[in-house]
């Protein structure tokens, strides 16, 4: 193919964008049709999607992915007609073959065209296509599965990697099932085909695209109107502005007239922030719906059987969130079935059902997010975790002996652990969950554990529903102005000093049953004491997971919203500070992390 | 003076041209590439950060963007002075990240041609890490200290700023 011209471009963009859409769809609507195939509404709409990648295809030419689209068409023609029944063969092949058209969306998109193997996962598509299939079909699929011809070099002289030589080369699709010429000389006598391999790791992921966004059309026209008063509110300010220099305004007027505007526009800006937040939201459901072929495909390569569960796939949250909460789920998802879930034989002799469950669910609680990936197996067994730590001298007898359970579920987190003798393509390397670690310490959120040994597992995941602004307390410490998430303050209370109490060392305040731990910012931060100390203070009450804990300040400032600001890699991991913000007066303040406070006082 | 370098150019035509931004720190002079130079600011308010290095001063809005800011005197172990109308905050890039250097003043910049750089003598302007020195220029009447900045934290340093 030779490179796109210009013009082209904005086609072939069209093109990779709904494709890539399609494609999104098309394995969860596959998987879908597995479990229910008598739906017809279901059936057509993956007929027609493929229908369509394979017209928008050889419009623009792309003949390797049209030849493909066009076998696929053809068996899901026939299982739409109920020539065919849908069984897990007929899916193998034919999600190979969305895999497949995948990896070659993939390349065009990555402009970097090349030759691909196609001919095996075609020819697996070929026997659907047998029954009823033209005299010449039957022939050729007939021949060709154990005897493909060897390349002929007089009809196709110079095809292999060659781009100008695809167009010519490639059978066009009207006479594809005979492969005569085999385009891949060495890809060619082999059945089992190499490129979906690639194609189930990584076609999936490279395709979802995050650098468009579909947004209703009410939504931007809300957005406009909101920009469009923002446009008056400024004339009107240029127009105070000019009375005040011309003094035509005498100081009360300005004032009244400054006051208005002022809320005025506090009231469009705060509006306007909400519509682009809103633009920003997008369902969880976009993460979830990869996940059903995941799934699908790890219970046939694992011999389990699983039913997945999903619950709550329409709550909403941040983009950036959704594009780093991926990963980790995977990862979750592939221990539950791989460690979790028992073998179905297992189940039975534990007296369970066959199949196992894994329940992955979705759900807004106040500013958060919780994400729970929950199974039915065998729970964790912490004392092979801490067998198996102690073995990897990640800790000692001793250490073990004096751990909680919770201390003990932490110990799946550090880097390296894994309970698996040895390492498979699904697990065992002990990369995965620090992998979840990591990812949900960038984004601020919060894991949790729960197991019960025989009756399975909870993974719940506490995420912030944004990452760019959020509430916060202003403090001031001696002078110096610190932010505090408003989520995790549960109260402020005024107190005297003299009401606090000494135990070993660590001030502590009587707070009506529960004695809770102080934290001097001042200390903590080295505020350096200014003018003369007073008996009364404020002490913040916070939370950070289930601890809590009373942080001192000098005053309380005032509740805002603030736009979080990194410090920047040099300044990235003070402890105590999870990031700076801009104040009215365009000075930094720095935002308290009470979680990671509580481990530095620790 | 640009005379002077020019005629330095002239003898030899295969070195290339540097342009330095030079700054004053304690009466000697300085020069960096002025091409890792984004702006050149006056003190605006610093927020201080705790528990970091006492050379970090703290952070600056600068435009919406939050950078720290590195006092060169504190970080070179130099007597410590009042910020006057002179003093500058040099903001740089430091490997793709902008970062602040206050500097007593802000001169001018110069153009040498590469050959005129020497390495630097055993110990230069007393307890300056020999690491960030990238060598010398000694010019009739001054000597120019050249810095490579980002030389200027040791590994060691990185990961305290990123490890604490």
């Amino acid at each position: 193919m030779p490179p796109i011209d210009c013009e082209d471009q904005e086609l072939l963009d069209g093109f990779l964008a709904e494709t890539t859409e399609l494609l999104e769809k098309l394995d969860d609507d596959l998987i879908t049709l597995e479990k229910s195939s008598d739906d017809t509404d279901l059936m057509n709409r993956i007929f027609r999607s493929i229908h369509t990648i394979k017209g928008a295809s050889s419009f623009l030419g792309f003949d390797l992915l049209v030849k493909v689209a066009h076998k696929t068409e053809d068996v899901l023609n026939r299982l739409r007609k109920g020539e065919l029944v849908v069984n897990p063969e007929i899916m193998d092949v034919i999600l190979e073959a969305t895999d497949l058209v995948k990896l070659l969306v993939g390349d065009i998109k990555a402009g970097d065209i090349q030759e691909r193997e196609t001919e095996g996962t075609i020819n697996k598509l070929l026997p659907f296509l047998l029954d009823t299939a033209g005299a010449s079909q039957v022939a050729a699929a007939a021949l060709q599965p154990p005897a493909p011809t060897p390349p002929t070099a007089i009809e196709t002289p110079t095809v292999t990697n060659t781009p100008e030589a695809t167009s010519d080369s490639a059978p066009a699709p009207s006479t594809a099932p005979v492969p005569a010429p085999k385009p891949v000389s060495e890809a060619a006598p082999k059945k089992v085909a190499p490129p979906p391999k690639p194609a189930e790791g990584k076609g999936g992921d490279d395709l979802s695209d995050n650098t468009t966004v579909r947004v209703d059309v009410k939504r931007l026209d809300d957005l406009m109107n909101q920009v469009g008063e923002l446009v008056l509110e400024r004339n009107r300010m240029i127009q105070i502005n000019q009375d005040l220099q011309q003094n035509d305004a005498n100081r009360a007027d300005f004032n009244e007239e400054f006051g208005k505007l002022t809320k005025r526009m506090s009231f469009v800006t705060s509006e306007l922030q909400m519509q682009v937040l809103k633009m920003r939201m997008i369902p969880v459901e976009k993460v979830f719906k990869k996940f059903p072929r995941i799934v699908r495909s790890m219970s046939r390569d694992l011999g389990k059987e699983v039913d997945l569960q999903i619950v709550g796939e329409e709550t909403e949250l941040d983009r950036s969130v959704v594009d780093e909460i991926g990963d980790p789920l995977i990862h979750l998802i592939r221990n539950a079935m791989d460690h979790g879930l028992e073998t179905p034989d297992e189940r039975l002799a534990a007296g369970k059902s066959r199949g196992g469950t894994l329940v992955l669910a979705a759900v807004h609680e106040g500013n958060q997010i919780i994400i729970s990936i929950k199974d039915d197996g065998r729970g964790i067994d912490t004392e092979r975790v801490g067998r198996k730590a102690i073995e990897k001298g990640l800790i000692t007898e001793d250490q073990f002996t004096a751990m909680s359970q919770r201390e003990v579920f932490d110990l799946l987190f550090l880097p390296g652990f894994s309970t698996k003798e040895k390492a498979t393509d699904l697990s065992g390397r002990g990369v995965g969950m620090d992998v979840v670690k990591t990812n949900i310490k960038k984004l601020n959120g919060l894991i949790e554990i729960k197991s019960a040994k025989g009756l399975g597992s909870e993974f719940i995941l506490r995420l912030p529903l944004t990452l760019a602004i959020i509430q916060s307390l202003l403090v001031e410490v001696e002078g110096e102005i610190y932010s505090i998430p408003l989520s995790s303050v549960l109260e402020t209370i005024r107190v005297d000093q003299r009401q606090f109490h000494q135990i070993g060392g660590q001030e502590v305040l009587k707070l009506r049953d529960i004695v809770l731990p102080l934290i001097r910012l001042q200390k903590v931060f080295n505020v350096q004491q200014r003018g003369e100390s007073d008996n009364f203070c404020y002490v913040v009450v916070v939370g950070a997971a289930e601890k809590r804990m009373g942080l001192v300040v000098t005053r309380l400032v005032g509740q805002q919203e603030v736009a979080i600001k990194s410090l920047g890699n040099y300044l990235a991991n003070i402890p105590g500070i999870a990031g700076s913000t801009i104040l009215g007066d365009g000075r930094v303040a720095l935002i308290i992390d009470p979680v990671a406070m509580s481990e530095v006082c620790e | 003076m640009q005379n002077s370098l020019v005629v330095v150019k002239a003898d030899d035509s295969h070195d290339e041209l540097i342009q330095l931004v030079s700054f004053n720190l304690d009466q000697e002079e300085y020069g960096v590439d002025v091409l890792k130079v984004r702006e050149i600011i006056r003190m605006p308010i610093i927020t201080r950060v705790p528990n970091t290095p006492h050379y970090v001063e703290g952070v600056i809005n600068l435009r919406g963007k939050v950078v720290p800011i590195i006092c060169m005197r504190k970080k070179f172990g130099l007597i410590e002075s009042e910020n006057d109308k002179q003093t500058r905050i040099m903001v740089m890039d430091m490997d793709g990240e902008l970062m602040g250097f206050i500097v007593d003043a802000v001169s001018e910049v110069i153009r040498i041609s590469g050959s005129e750089i020497q390495p630097s003598p055993a110990v230069v302007a007393g307890g300056i890490d020999q690491e960030c020195i990238a060598g010398v220029i000694n010019q009739a009447e001054r000597l120019l200290v050249l810095l490579n900045l980002e030389k200027m934290f040791s590994r060691d340093e990185k990961n305290l700023f990123t490890g604490m």
